[in-house]
């Protein structure tokens, strides 16, 4: 049985887990620093790096551990670490812990693309699943349309051309007060309010994949503005139904232009978010397609989804050299 | 005892091998803050030349810094996970203690100022009394060139600078009259392998920084991705 340890650091959670070739999860360990984050509105890079040099080794002996085996010499085979994209700071010490942890058991290792990452969750609790699928990426720094012909064969479709919708979300929550992260929040507010409350503006309406959510975080602060007696539940519920409609229409489009797809995949933390999750049933079933809803853990970030993606890699391409750097900036596209 | 030592806390990138049967090594791998790219594969090729391997190791040295803090985490990330990998012994030394330490193996005797540059117009800073043994006088903190050299240029006594954070200041430490600049200006790699064989082996290295994160972080943030 081929056994691969994962390591993910690439922004403010510290991951590790086991999964074997046939993609079962014997551990998986995420430690947060989000707490120390909260103040601040967002991820602070210095404090997440910190973070990270702390709780690295703890996290990685507990992966090992869980999954049964003996941290100074477990039977793995192969080590995947994120190489990027992410934070800089936070990435390198993934990194250079997975280098030496190769070093030390004499094992190779293999960088893995954060967002690949993400494509392979699905697979994680649907390994029979049907290609080709389409997965809609969406997190506090990307979202994206991938179309994915098989198994680490994916084509981006559309991406975001201004902010991501996560960051969205933070911002809308921010100008509302509500807690840092805003997504939990603003779902959770959405659930008692109605939607439409707030009249803000239909935008993307083109015949492309692309994505601009920056134009209505500014029209919910003008419309907040010129109606202030609109319930925070309401504008959150008119808000959360604006971003689920754009994403969804672009969604829908590609579903009719790709009559051979057989599912619809969900990823990235703002796939926990409760209407997109609804909206995307409501569409696999119109089409008639599978509906891929990871649960919410697979969703956020994690390293069992990175160990899926390296194993692929690995097979694939073989293993990384110790010379490899961080790519804070590695495109998706970029990765074949 | 294997010992393997690494130190990233500066521009340079060094490690350094001490084995059971007495050889001891140390190399210079980098000089221009690659410390990523070479460090692990700098240690394999210095095992496999000894002819050793990670697990032979029995303790791992590490510079906790005060320095640049991108080196500092890949030297400190590296060394936990050879020592949680292995299971061998792991140790924490100082970048300044390690100027000073090589200074007075050099020969250097008296009062030295260890400076190690810590961008943004300061320097991470420790006094040492050097005679037959290497005394700290200060604990590490963080300065400005200006007021380190003003503050011995009144004072008078003689008094011995050190470290890379002399060298990127060089004019103003020129300027001291009862100054001596050392040449040594990087954290001895030898003194590392000679005070982690005798040091006691910890649980967790936690790294000098010397700053505030917040500081250091300026308040900017990045969404999660
Ligand atoms: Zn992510």
């Amino acid at each position: 049985m081929v056994l691969a340890l994962a390591i993910e650091t690439s922004c403010d959670d510290t991951a590790a887990s086991v999964v074997d070739a046939q993609l079962h999860v014997h551990s998986s360990v995420i430690e947060s620093s989000i707490d120390q984050h909260r103040a601040f509105g967002g991820v602070v890079p210095e404090l997440a790096g910190r973070a990270h040099l702390t709780t690295i080794a703890p996290v990685v002996r507990r992966a090992l551990l869980d999954a049964g085996l003996d941290p100074h010499a477990p039977a793995i085979d192969v080590i995947a670490v994120t190489s990027g994209p992410g934070l800089v700071g936070s990435l390198l010490i993934g990194l250079s812990a997975a280098k030496a942890y190769a070093l030390a058991w004499d094992v190779p290792f293999v960088g893995v693309n954060h967002l690949e990452g993400h494509l392979f969750a699905p697979l994680l609790e649907r390994p029979d699943l049907e290609w080709p699928i389409v997965t809609l990426l969406v997190s506090g720094g990307h979202s994206m349309i991938v179309l994915q012909h098989g198994p680490g064969q994916h084509e981006v479709l559309g991406e975001t051309i201004d902010d991501a919708a996560g960051e969205a979300y933070d911002k809308v929550a921010r100008w509302l007060g509500l807690a840092y992260p805003g997504g939990p929040e603003i779902d959770r507010l959405a659930a008692t309010g109605t939607p439409g409350t707030l009249k803000l503006p239909v935008s993307m309406t083109g015949d492309d994949y692309d994505f601009s959510f920056s134009g209505l975080k500014t029209a919910v602060v003008r419309a907040t503005e010129k109606n202030p007696e609109v319930a925070v539940a309401d504008v959150a519920a008119s808000f959360q139904a604006a971003v689920s409609e754009q994403l969804l229409r672009k969604l829908r489009r590609t579903l009719v232009a790709n009559p051979a797809l057989r599912a619809v995949a969900l990823a990235g933390g703002v796939a926990a978010n409760s209407a997109l999750r609804r909206g995307v049933e409501e569409l696999a079933s119109e089409f008639g397609v599978v509906a891929l809803l990871p649960s919410l853990s697979m969703c956020t970030d994690n390293a069992a989804m990175i160990a899926a993606a390296g194993l692929y890699r690995f097979a694939h391409n073989g293993p990384s050299d110790f010379a490899l750097s961080a790519r804070p900036n590695w495109a998706l596209a970029e990765v074949s | 005892m294997n010992i393997l030592a690494i130190e990233t806390a500066t521009a340079v990138c060094a490690i350094g091998l001490r084995t059971t049967d007495g050889f001891e090594l140390g190399w210079v791998v980098d000089e221009d803050r690659h410390h990523t790219e070479v460090l692990t594969s700098s240690i394999a090729r210095a095992l496999a030349q000894l002819d050793l391997r990670a697990r032979d190791l029995d303790r791992v040295v590490v510079d906790r810094g005060p320095g640049l803090f991108t080196g500092l985490r890949v030297g400190l990330a590296t060394a936990l996970g050879l020592s949680e990998g292995t299971g061998c012994s792991l140790v924490a030394v100082t970048s300044l203690e390690l100027l000073a330490h090589g200074a007075h193996e050099e020969g250097t005797r008296g009062t030295l100022v260890c400076c190690v540059d810590g961008r943004r117009g300061e320097v991470f800073i420790q006094n040492f009394r050097l005679d037959d043994e290497v005394t700290a006088l200060t604990s590490a903190s963080v300065a400005v060139p200006r007021a380190v050299v003003i503050e011995w240029a009144t004072n008078g006594a003689p008094v011995t600078f050190t470290g890379d954070g002399v060298e990127r200041y060089l004019r103003d430490f020129a300027a001291v009259p009862n100054g001596t600049l050392e040449h040594q200006s990087v954290p001895s790699i030898a003194a590392a392998l000679r005070l982690g064989a005798t040091r006691e082996p910890v649980a967790q290295v936690e790294p000098m920084y010397l700053r505030e994160a917040d500081a250091v972080a300026n308040f900017s943030t990045r969404q999660r991705s």
